[in-house]
């Protein structure tokens, strides 16, 4: 009890004096700002990325794909899709026939609009139409659907605002024919372009007769082991399937482990960098508190709350550097378009990194204010009282 | 005039400078007491200003490392692919020949590509497979040594690999390794190939991929079930780099208005797109150095001015012995300058010695001597605009005030 109350009246003494001591306190607080600001907007990315990726990710939902292959390295020959059609768990439609969906993608070149910097889209061959399903992710904005058997696309709505020539109406070369952009759809915040065409007029103009992969929609999630059961039964299919998130995650843990990896490194190193300063800075408060501290313990206070004192005063400043951080890292990145590597979009301040940014911080303080805590308790009481 | 005027100011500076250097050599010994009068703070703030151009050096040596790497990069070595899609989109064997006859062209080479797993789905290998034509490892960027090209050239199932995946799986010269292709299907419907390792090479394209492996063609293209005679695209070596563009225009024309309509590159132009993408992060890598520099400016400074406030009464007694306030300036400067130049080099050297190793991650990093310089020439600037303060506020010191034992305003 009795350290307890001599800590809090040590505590609202070095409080007190903040005001004498601005520059050292704005140091600590500006040092883990900037480091929190840094690692909360670089963390931002990946966690950006992976939202909008999971975006619209349903867990009734399956994609099937060449066993070991992801991606366009994927192949299902035409001549299997009814057997793929045909296999258990898989929910039937309205008109009665399995919810199967073939893709067929094609990755295309364009320009983009204001640099003119060549960029990659795929263009998503569909065997269903994209807005048969009423609980649908896509929602048309302008114009209409493509008609099947036509060289007609629609493109998501990014396409239209980043790169050029997705105006409706204007014709795009696609494998050697011309595409019209009959219309535009939304898909939540999905920033990335992707266009969907019909399957069969895709493949025919690419001379190709297998689609890429499919997706089903299950008759419920528990679904998922018996279609697996029996895709693994069916040696001559050579086929694996997987739930939506598990495949779309795939897709981007590269970009994601490396964005990550990037946020925590420049962070680690800033976070250092911040703990020096932290540690110059109480060192600097101490010294120049020693005749105060050398007289509160020859009046009786123990080194003990001294020290505890030291490294709360340190954590505490710590605290508005993490808010600050986060909270610049929050009105000047959150929800910015970007796209490294081709792959656009929104940075994501989730609470979550917040949480990390705090937590970040109250380590860089607790940490910093080590040292200095364990001088100040070993102050001793004589030399105080001499020092002038 | 204008010319016996600058002439004038550059005496001037030169002056100046020499009698900070005079000034430097001679008061060594005090800067040297002045830095050691606080080990403890001089050494933190030294540590600072090392972890902060650490983390400059590797930033900056990342962009300017891939900026060179693009540089670098053949552009005399050219990629002719199918004009409908660059990924994945197969041209015939037979316009090779067609190739072969465009004025300019020295070698054509048919290459593969395909994707491939060893034991477990997570081990990628990307598979090159190339003709072992005459010549063909010209139109690479390979190096490859003599006996391993000609045993390469020996048998069908060979396989060269890239010293990175040798080390990788431990690899050596006549092991037969089992490889799976998802994507390619073998005539007896199986996805399981086997190649016999023959040698190994390095790469000096940055973006040629870490772990890759290449195998004959012809032995490949026969024993797969589906695209067969069908290539990713033609690698073409032209015999005068000055001609390359020529070139590669002649052969996208020779195909124009047919079936299979080519875009030809040069290694260089494909290499610029892919790293392109790292100058979306330019804004990204500005601002964290900004923000680096000015915590370290801030703290840097309140720590100095700070300490010149605990040496009044030294510095009073320093002027009372005559020197004057400009020197009393420069020592100051002088001291701050020690400290930031041994941070900044040590911080750099530091990333020098650690970008080696990011470069496993993020590849074409590198520390050219441009950025050495440009850390060397921040950390002066910044360990100047951060002494500035104590350093004018110690040379206005009035010594009658100060020696009195009152605090400088």
């Amino acid at each position: 009890m009795n350290f307890f109350r001599q800590f809090t009246a040590l505590l609202s003494m070095s409080l007190s004096g903040v005001r004498q001591r601005v520059g050292s306190v704005l140091t600590i607080i500006i040092g883990v700002t900037s480091a929190v600001a840094v690692l909360v907007s670089m963390l931002a990315m990946g966690s950006g990325a992976r939202r909008q990726v999971l975006a619209g990710v349903r867990e009734d939902r399956v994609v099937v794909n060449t066993h070991g292959a992801s991606g366009i390295q994927s192949t299902i020959p035409r001549d299997q899709a009814d057997a793929v059609r045909d296999l258990p768990g898989i929910k039937k439609g309205a008109d009665g026939k399995p919810v199967v969906d073939f893709q067929s993608i094609v990755i295309i070149e364009a320009r983009r609009r204001i640099t003119a910097r060549r960029t990659f889209f795929p263009v998503i061959g569909v065997t269903r139409p994209p807005f048969a399903d009423a609980q649908s992710e896509l929602h048309l904005t302008e114009g209409r659907a493509f008609r099947p058997g036509l060289h007609e696309i629609i493109a998501s709505t990014p396409c239209d605002r980043q790169l050029s020539g997705f105006a409706i109406g204007d014709k795009r070369p696609i494998g050697g024919a011309d595409w019209t952009v009959v219309g535009h759809y939304d898909e939540g915040d999905v920033q990335q372009c992707v266009v969907l065409a019909d399957a069969e007029i895709l493949m025919s103009t690419y001379n190709n007769n297998s689609y890429t992969q499919a997706t089903a929609t299950l008759e419920s999630p528990a679904d998922y082991a018996v279609l697996q059961r029996a895709l693994e039964q069916n040696p001559t299919l050579h086929l694996e399937v997987r739930h939506e998130a598990e495949a779309r995650e795939e897709g981007i843990k590269g970009l994601h482990n490396l964005l990550n990896f990037a946020a925590y490194f420049v962070g680690s190193i800033m976070a250092i960098g911040a703990t020096l300063g932290a540690v110059n800075s109480l060192y600097s408060i101490v010294d120049a508190r020693r005749r105060e501290i050398g007289t509160l313990r020859a009046i009786g206070f123990g080194s003990a709350p001294v020290a505890a004192s030291i490294l709360c005063e340190s954590i505490l400043l710590a605290l508005p550097g993490a808010l600050l951080g986060v909270l610049l890292a929050w009105a000047l990145f959150h929800r910015m378009a970007v796209s490294p590597f081709g792959f656009s979009f929104l940075l994501d301040v989730t609470p979550r990194l917040a949480v990390i940014g705090v937590v970040w911080a109250l380590a860089m303080g607790l940490i910093g204010g080590l040292l200095p805590a364990l001088r100040a308790a070993r102050v001793p009481v004589t030399t105080a009282l001499r020092a002038t | 005039m204008t010319a016996g005027v600058s002439f004038v100011s550059v005496l001037r500076c030169a002056e100046a400078i020499a009698e900070a250097c005079a000034l430097g050599m001679k008061y060594l010994p005090l800067i040297w007491s002045g830095l050691w009068r606080k080990p403890g703070r001089t050494i933190l703030i030294f540590l600072q200003v090392a972890v902060a151009f650490a983390l400059f050096g590797v930033l900056q040596g990342l962009k300017t490392g891939t900026a060179r790497a693009v540089a670098d990069a053949r552009a005399d070595l050219l990629i002719v692919h199918s004009r409908l899609s660059s990924l994945a989109q197969p041209l015939p064997l037979g316009l090779l020949e067609q190739v072969r006859t465009v004025p300019g062209v020295k070698v054509a080479v048919p290459v593969e590509l395909t994707g491939g797993t060893y034991q477990k789905p997570d081990q990628g290998i990307g598979i090159v497979a190339v003709s072992p034509d005459e010549d063909w490892q010209s139109a690479f960027t390979y190096t490859i040594a003599a006996e391993y090209l000609a045993a390469f050239r020996e048998s069908r199932t060979a396989m060269l690999v890239k010293d990175s995946v040798a080390e990788k799986y431990g690899w050596k010269i006549g092991d037969h390794i089992p490889l799976q292709f998802p994507a390619v299907v073998q005539r007896n419907g199986s996805n399981d190939w086997a190649f016999d390792v023959v040698g190994t090479f390095t790469d000096s394209d940055v973006g040629g991929g870490r772990y890759i492996v290449i195998v004959n063609y012809p032995y490949f293209d026969e024993a797969r079930a589906a695209k067969k005679g069908t290539v990713n695209h033609f690698n073409v070596a032209v015999s005068d780099p000055q001609l390359a563009v020529q070139v590669a225009d002649a052969i996208d024309a020779r195909f124009v208005n047919s079936s299979h309509e080519t875009k030809t590159e040069s290694l260089r132009e494909l290499n610029q797109q892919s790293i392109q993408a790292i100058g979306d992060f330019d804004f990204l890598i500005r601002a964290v150095v900004g923000s680096v520099l000015v915590a370290l400016l801030f703290a840097t400074t309140t720590m100095m001015v700070q300490s010149m406030h605990e040496r009044i009464p030294e510095l009073a007694v320093v002027k009372t012995l005559g020197f004057t306030d400009r020197a009393v300036f420069l020592l100051i400067l002088a001291e701050a300058l020690a400290v930031f130049v041994a941070g900044a080099v040590c911080g750099l050297l530091l990333a020098t010695l650690v970008l080696p190793l990011a470069a496993r991650f993020v590849p074409g990093l590198s520390m050219p001597g441009i950025v050495l310089a440009l850390g060397l020439a921040l950390g002066i600037f910044v360990a100047l605009v951060s002494a500035s303060i104590p350093a004018a506020l110690a040379a206005r010191l009035r010594v009658a005030t100060a020696l009195a034992g009152h605090r400088a305003a």
